[in-house]
């Protein structure tokens, strides 16, 4: 069982984590989510130009057995998606920090980015 | 939790996470579904399937009995021959799909899981109504069940037994003993590969035989495989499963298993079943292939034109063909092989091909 937690990352109670690169934020799950859903053959990734509130359903990632939603950390307009993921939606369990990143957002509220969870608060809950 | 299997400890070490099914607590998986799936297609993988239920069937009328209550003749299997057959109810709809096996001095049924007691109680109270000679007696509990499937499980399992297993041929049964421990085995399976099951008595005896198993399978890389494998090995074969594919009561008809039906026999459910096969236009079950990407799931709408015109009962990715498949029933019109129909996922329409079954062929691996 995997269970990296990056430090300069933050991260939400359900599972994702957010970096920040100035008013972008890329958002993925963590390698403790990918872990726990196993094979990961389906990612459905949003319409770039969509806009969500903190805490909706941002992308949807597939196993063989198992539907999950992964949900906005922040809210925000989505910039870019990792369409490299429709042919290769293993890269979330490969890499999940990076090569197998979901989406990216234009940050809508710094505010909101510091009421998520830091690394070492991550690790209490894994 | 549900209730555990007897190899539970096993499966434990193994790596095993559990998920509850039919109530009973059993693997999903040890390492990944995908590789336990292309280990069974490839080579071989060991099953434990204790979940599912078996009971005996004594007396004289033991042959009169499955008659009646299934739609098999059972006057026409021999000794130490199995027979995949369903038990219907009157008005046709399925109660169980089984395996019924005769091992010479009785039979030995298989009803799924969870469906000992239906079962039964059902066939009992058929013997009795009928005045039949013939007892039911679940003996689910008292026996553990290994599946060993793949191309090499003839191989493995050889290793470990005295019995010419080329002499068991498909659909056969017979006593046997497997490293040193007496038991059942039948070359049958939910797989579509070569492949053999085991019923083993008393169950403390069954962790010997997985443990020799997975021993004898080694130079063929063997792995344990979980309920998540069995269901997608089962998928791409386009076998039913019960708790899905009969949800709701279903006729074998419209579950394409007419084939099973011997109508040269009387059995219960036999005149609904003459009388929806006059009457025709009824939904069927059907395979589609997903043309676009995206995973059909259990209770997903099947569309013509944006109007529904079936539902998926079991979905998955196929994990050897790498994209979605589908079971489920449409309606007669729409039910057109090489036609395209929309399998709606989250409210999007996912175009599907109607194919033939199976999804993958036999020997697969070959080609």
């Amino acid at each position: 069982m995997s269970d990296e937690v990056r430090d300069n990352l933050k991260y939400t109670e359900t599972h994702e984590w957010l970096k920040l690169k100035d008013n972008k934020a890329v958002v993925g799950i963590t390698d403790h989510a990918q872990s726990k859903l196993t094979d990961i053959v389906f990612v459905e990734l949003p319409q770039i130009g969509k806009k969500v509130k903190k805490g909706d359903e941002l992308c949807i990632v597939e196993s063989v057995k198992s539907v999950s939603e992964i949900y906005a950390p922040i809210s925000g307009k989505i910039t870019k998606v990792n369409n490299q993921l429709d042919d290769a939606p293993e890269t979330v369990n490969s890499s999940p920090y990076d090569d197998g990143w979901l989406v990216e957002l234009e940050v809508e509220n710094k505010s909101e980015i510091d009421k998520l969870l830091d690394a070492k608060s991550y690790k209490k809950i894994i | 939790m549900g209730i555990k299997s007897p190899l539970y400890a096993i499966h434990k070490k193994l790596g095993g996470k559990f998920t509850e099914f039919a109530g009973f607590e059993m693997p999903i998986q040890y390492s990944s579904i995908l590789e336990e799936h292309l280990a069974v297609r490839k080579t071989v993988g060991l099953f434990d399937v204790s979940h599912m239920s078996n009971a005996w069937i004594i007396g004289k009328d033991a042959t009169k009995l499955l008659s009646l209550t299934t739609t098999a003749d059972a006057t026409k299997v021999g000794d130490k021959q199995s027979q995949y057959t369903e038990i219907l109810k009157e008005d046709g709809t399925i109660i169980d799909d089984t395996i019924f096996m005769n091992l010479g001095d009785k039979y030995m049924i298989i009803p799924n899981a969870g469906m000992n007691v239906i079962v039964t109680k059902w066939l009992n109270s058929q013997a009795k109504k009928y005045k039949l000679d013939a007892k039911v007696e679940d003996v689910s509990r008292d026996f553990v069940i290994l599946a060993i499937q793949g191309p090499k499980s003839r191989e493995t399992l050889q290793k470990l037994t005295n019995t010419d297993l080329n002499s068991v041929k498909f659909f056969g049964c017979q006593y046997t003993n497997i490293a040193g421990v007496d038991c059942i085995i039948s070359h049958t399976g939910y797989t579509g590969e070569l492949g053999f099951e085991l019923q083993i008595n008393p169950p403390k005896k069954a962790e010997i035989v997985f443990n020799k198993i997975l021993d004898a399978g080694k130079e063929f890389d063997i792995k344990p495989i979980g309920l998540g494998a069995r269901d997608t090995l089962r998928l791409e074969k386009c076998f039913m499963l019960a708790g899905n594919e009969f949800q709701g009561g279903r006729t074998p008809l419209e579950a394409t298993l007419g084939w099973t039906v011997n109508w040269d026999h009387d059995f219960i459910g036999k005149e609904a079943l003459l009388k929806q096969k006059e009457k025709g236009s009824y939904e069927k079950m059907t395979c589609l292939i997903c043309v676009d990407k995206g995973i059909p799931r259990h209770g997903c709408e099947i569309h013509k034109e944006s109007k529904k015109v079936g539902i998926v009962t079991s979905g998955t990715l196929s994990p050897c063909l790498n994209v979605g498949i589908a079971m489920g029933y449409v309606q007669p019109d729409f039910r057109v092989e090489g036609s395209i129909l929309d399998i709606v996922v989250r409210d999007k329409p996912l175009k599907a091909k109607i194919v033939k079954p199976p999804f993958v062929p036999k020997d697969w691996v070959k080609n």
